[in-house]
């Protein structure tokens, strides 16, 4: 199992795995949208021969300025590939992107009320709470969970950890310009 | 150039409440003000308002009319640069975005700096690739707004896209120049990484470096900064940098199997010991990371192999890891170690059943395996031994998981997975039928479940299953089709093509097709959306999927299909139903006839019946349609025209309905020897020589011994010798010439015997080779059969699918007629498949739908691996 950053190839067939285990769907145009709107976000589980097996579609919650967030919009695991941690995996690597890119502050999704084993595992797994229940936010009535994960503490381990980053960056972009005023 | 009709103030007043009103969508308002000016009796052909009228008829649906006024405007104004734009405009929405291009064109001879169109003409011309076109629009809007952001980013991405890499760079490197510091932010960043991809694509990778360093800090997509680092030290030979960046990398995510062979070729590893070394540092600095534990089983041989892989094995049982088998099922390309696993797999089930452990020689001391291992070893024996296609052990270890516990779902799709690869489509359904019932609140299961249903031929059924999870108050078929479910609407077809119901096939592959088309129309709303959010990479990246869209394989098989039939339908034209129906009752009692009759008016009342459902369907569907697109400034897209099944199967050119299916194949799938050979059945049939000589030379090109291949030649060879008279000169020459290579002057019969000869124990090219000796002499009949039913141990390529295509090659009669060998061919055919559906004898086959060769078509290639 491979986990990476999705590409435009990959969301036809992220749509694939979405028909395969979800109930709520959407026409390509919308993996386009997200994909091009904000391509760091969503990523891919894929098995050795290239089927995604699990994806997450994630955004950018666009109305709120100063207090950016991201938004998952759609997490799929094929049953075939539970019990691998690849929910937790794909989760956290959307949002590591999402602190990094767009500076978020934390990560919403919603969540169908009679929806056990998610609920499980956005609680416990993924530390994500309740805040909020949406009435009748499904087409077909059912209520929703509105949960959110606070990423402030993604944010300050990704601070330390790209601090010394950035040391041996410099270090190494004066190693080029003297490469580069050499070649000159 | 203003129009040659100018309006007067109030007039002009009222005309420019038109145009408001169309931008505003008031349609009705528009009209309104368009009567208005109309009603003057001076002014009662004043062109452009006529063409406004017209343009806003369209969009409320109007068509005729639209068209009508549009025409008649242009007529009375041809100068006028809206009336050549409206009319772009207007054909635009029906998609013939060539003919808007040309129009578009004329409005601009008129009024060259116009920018609205200038922009709506480039969007055109980048939608249809036109960038020759499109490089000449954005330099026109480029000089005419030099201060506007997108004019710089087209203008450039123009240069970028016709691989004027130099020019490219200029313009963009001129306008990041432009940037002040306080912009910095995502879309700068965004910016600078499209400003780089352009750099590397010139081929320029120092400088690509060298950009990168510089720009770093003002790049926010840190994972792209570092996965290009990454690519750029290796392709430089930098390997101690490579190495840096990609242990970074797996920092960050060690799940990325990409990142450890980037590594291992950073740190220039040899051997599959150092390989080796170098994930068991990074088991133990990840140690709940699945890749550093799962990738050295792919490099480990032997006894290195055996010792990893039971740890593995061991690991996963112990804490019960349902896709143990499904993770570890691509090292049975190797059969070493299938059998090192297997060995294992036995050993654990034998010591668990004994003592509770892995193996007899654990130590004392050690603890007991929860009862749950046994389980999960049977359940991966059971998958183990039905990828080996040995069903027998496959059920009976399956059995035994499930008398273990009953009430774990997996088990039941197992069991449903072994019937179906075992060839028995109805008991397969059944059992996953059973898993779905455990669980109806996951559609995984549920999908799974219809797909089995649809390998059964059971539509309604699978139908059915899925609207568990579809939109209420549509039919689930619909709501399927809305979703582009093509996985869904592929199997469909295939089913329908089994119950030789043509026309619902055909259907299921047009609305695959309709499906891509879509796809690809979906981009336009990109062309200036991704400009404005700079995410050009990412654009880029959509343009060029969507010029080889149709390459996927959901597009190839629904293709297939529809090329299949349409064969099928060219050979054997749909009669007309009455017609039939009366010839058929001449020999009827009268109570039959009677009995006939009543049937044929129930049938014709439930068809009448489900044609006013579909035209309600959708008639509905076109005002949801109608209220979805209200919010979107497009106008609306035409309706297509309604896919009806009875029509299609009584298409009047099934040839060229199939090459358009073919066509994108031709391009985008060229390297599947599929394509060529379906291109050689359907030029065949048309009598194209020049056409098919192209498709089995590119067939040759790709697997020159493909029996499928040898047959086409044969009967390639055949047309050639008898037409070689009446060809065109030229025509012969190039074909005689072409062919030479591959013929090599030898008779058909030289060349079938030789094949036959050079490819003695392959079940494949023993069919194609006998069946093609007797085609070439009938005399040979019986031996023919004899070489093409063999079915000794020693052949490879014995199993369901092959054998089907043979049974029902010999039914119709492709060795003459010989209904002793067919049913002496059954019989063995079922002997050595026990559970397959195809071979059962007649009378004891209790619910076999009907069914032909394509059946079984999907069996994966692995269970045709010996027996």
């Amino acid at each position: 199992m491979n986990i990476r950053c999705a590409k435009p190839d990959d969301l036809m067939n992220m749509q694939h795995c979405n028909l395969l285990c979800l109930p709520e769907n959407y026409q390509m145009k919308y993996y386009f949208y997200h994909g091009l709107s904000w391509p760091q976000l969503s990523y891919v589980a894929e098995d050795e021969k290239g089927q995604i097996v699990g994806y997450v579609l994630a955004k950018m919650e666009e109305d709120s300025e100063d207090n950016p967030h991201g938004h998952i919009t759609s997490l799929a695991v094929k049953r075939s590939h539970r019990r691998l941690g690849l929910a937790q995996k794909l989760m956290d690597q959307a949002s590591r992107a999402m602190v990094e890119c767009f500076n978020a502050k934390y990560v919403s999704l919603h969540v169908r009320k009679s929806n056990r084993a998610a609920l499980n595992l956005y609680t416990t797994t993924l530390k994500f709470t309740i805040s909020e229940i949406e009435p009748k936010y499904y087409a077909d009535g059912e209520d929703a969970y509105a949960m959110k994960r606070d990423l402030s503490s993604f944010a300050v381990q990704l601070n330390q950890t790209s601090d010394s980053n950035t040391v041996i960056d410099h270090k190494n972009s004066d190693e080029h310009k003297k490469i580069i005023s050499e070649r000159l | 150039m203003p129009s040659s009709n100018p309006l007067p103030p109030k007039e002009n007043a009222l005309f420019k409440r038109i145009l408001k009103c169309y931008e505003q969508k008031q349609y009705k308002n528009g009209l309104k003000f368009a009567k208005q000016i109309l009603a003057n009796p001076k002014y009662a052909e004043h062109g452009e308002t006529l063409a406004m009228k017209g343009l806003t008829l369209n969009c409320l649906g109007r068509k005729e009319e639209a068209y009508e006024y549009v025409r008649r405007g242009l007529r009375n104004d041809l100068r006028s640069h809206v009336c050549w734009h409206v009319y772009g405009l207007l054909i635009r929405s029906d998609k013939k975005y060539d003919e808007a291009i040309k129009c578009y064109r004329n409005a601009l001879k008129w009024e060259k700096d116009n920018m609205q169109i200038l922009r709506d003409l480039s969007l055109l011309q980048i939608q249809m690739r036109d960038l020759e076109g499109y490089r000449d629009t954005r330099y026109q809007l480029f000089m005419l707004r030099p201060t506007q952001r997108a004019s710089w980013i087209g203008f450039g991405m123009a240069y970028h896209l016709l691989q004027d890499y130099e020019m490219a760079l200029k313009i963009l490197e001129a306008f990041r120049n432009t940037q002040s510091k306080s912009s910095y932010d995502y879309e700068h960043s965004e910016l600078l990484l499209y400003q780089n991809m352009v750099i590397q694509e010139s081929g320029a990778l120092e400088d690509a470096l060298a950009h990168l360093d510089r720009y770093t800090d003002q790049i926010c997509d840190k994972l792209s900064v570092m996965e290009t680092w990454g690519k750029l030290y290796l392709e430089l030979g930098r390997h101690k940098d490579a190495e840096r960046i990609y242990k970074q990398l797996l920092h960050r995510n060690p799940e990325n199997t990409g990142y450890y062979i980037k590594l291992q070729e950073a740190l220039q590893l040899e051997t599959s010991m150092d390989r080796l070394r170098m994930f068991d540092e990074y088991q133990a600095l990840y140690p709940r990371a699945l890749a550093p534990r799962r990738l050295p089983l792919n490099y480990a041989k032997g006894d290195e192999f055996r010792l990893i892989v039971d740890k593995y094995l061991r690991q996963g049982l112990h804490k019960g890891v349902p896709p143990l088998f499904v993770d570890l099922r691509s090292l049975y390309k190797d059969p070493e170690k299938i059998e090192i696993i297997q060995r294992l797999l036995l050993q654990y089930v034998d010591a668990l059943k004994k003592i509770g452990k892995f193996s007899e020689e654990d130590p004392k001391s050690s603890p007991k395996e929860p009862a749950s291992a046994l389980l999960w070893a049977y359940y991966f024996l059971a998958q183990h031994y039905d990828f080996l296609g040995q069903t027998k052990q496959a059920l009976s270890y399956i059995e035994a998981a499930i008398d273990h516990t009953p009430t774990l779902i997996e088990l039941f799709v197992a069991k449903g997975r072994i019937y179906k690869h075992a060839g028995d489509v109805i008991e397969a359904y059944k059992w996953l039928d059973e898993a779905q019932g455990l669980d109806t609140a996951d559609r995984y299961i549920n999908s799974k479940c219809a797909k089995y249903m649809l390998r059964a031929n059971l539509v309604k059924e699978a139908e059915e299953t899925c609207s568990k999870f579809t939109r209420e108050g549509v039919s689930a078929m619909e709501n399927l089709n809305e979703m582009q479910c093509m996985w869904f609407q592929t199997e469909c077809a295939l089913a329908y093509q089994r119950l030789e119901k043509w026309g619902d096939a055909l259907k299921k592959c047009h609305e695959v097709d309709r499906h891509f088309s879509e796809i690809i129309e979906d981009q336009f709303d990109f062309h200036t959306y991704c400009m404005r959010k700079m995410t050009l990479r990412s654009y880029v990246g959509l343009l060029r999927l969507e010029d080889v869209l149709r390459a996927h394989p959901f597009y190839f098989k629904a293709a297939k299909c529809a090329i299949e039939v349409y064969l099928r339908l060219h050979d054997k034209p749909v009669q007309d139903e009455t017609a039939q129906q009366e010839l058929n009752t001449e020999n009827l009692a009268p109570a039959e006839l009677k009995k006939l009759r009543n049937k044929q008016r129930k049938a014709r009342r439930k068809a009448e019946l489900e044609r006013q459902q579909a035209a309600q369907a959708q008639e509905k569907r076109e005002q949801h349609n109608k209220s979805r697109q209200q919010g979107d400034a497009e106008p609306d897209a035409p309706p297509q025209d309604e896919l009806v099944p009875e029509k299609l199967a009584r298409a009047e050119d099934p040839l060229e309905q199939a090459i358009k299916f073919l066509q994108p194949l031709q391009t985008l799938a060229a390297k599947r020897i599929d394509t060529h050979l379906m291109a050689f059945e359907i030029y065949s049939r048309k009598k194209k020589p020049l056409l098919m000589l192209q498709s089995v030379k590119r067939a040759y090109r790709l697997e020159p011994d493909n029996p499928r291949l040898h047959r086409c030649l044969i009967l390639c060879h055949g047309y050639m010798e008898k037409c070689a008279g009446s060809l065109e000169a030229p025509v012969a020459t190039v074909i005689q010439r072409e062919l030479a290579p591959i013929f090599k002057g030898k008779d058909a019969k030289q060349l079938n015997a030789e094949f036959l000869a050079a490819h003695p124990n392959s079940l494949e090219a023993l069919f194609e080779g006998s069946r093609m000796w007797y085609y070439l002499d009938p005399t040979q009949q019986e031996a023919a059969i004899k070489l093409c039913t063999k079915l000794d141990k020693n052949i490879e390529g014995i199993c369901i699918k092959n054998c089907t295509v043979i049974l029902q090659s010999l039914k119709s009669n492709d060795f003459g007629p010989c209904p002793t060998a067919v049913v002496d061919y059954e019989a063995r055919c079922h002997a050595l498949f026990p559970y397959a559906e195809t071979f059962r004898p007649a009378n004891s086959s209790t619910q076999a739908p009907p069914c032909d060769s394509n059946h079984l078509a999907d069996i994966t290639k692995e269970n045709c691996i010996g027996n």
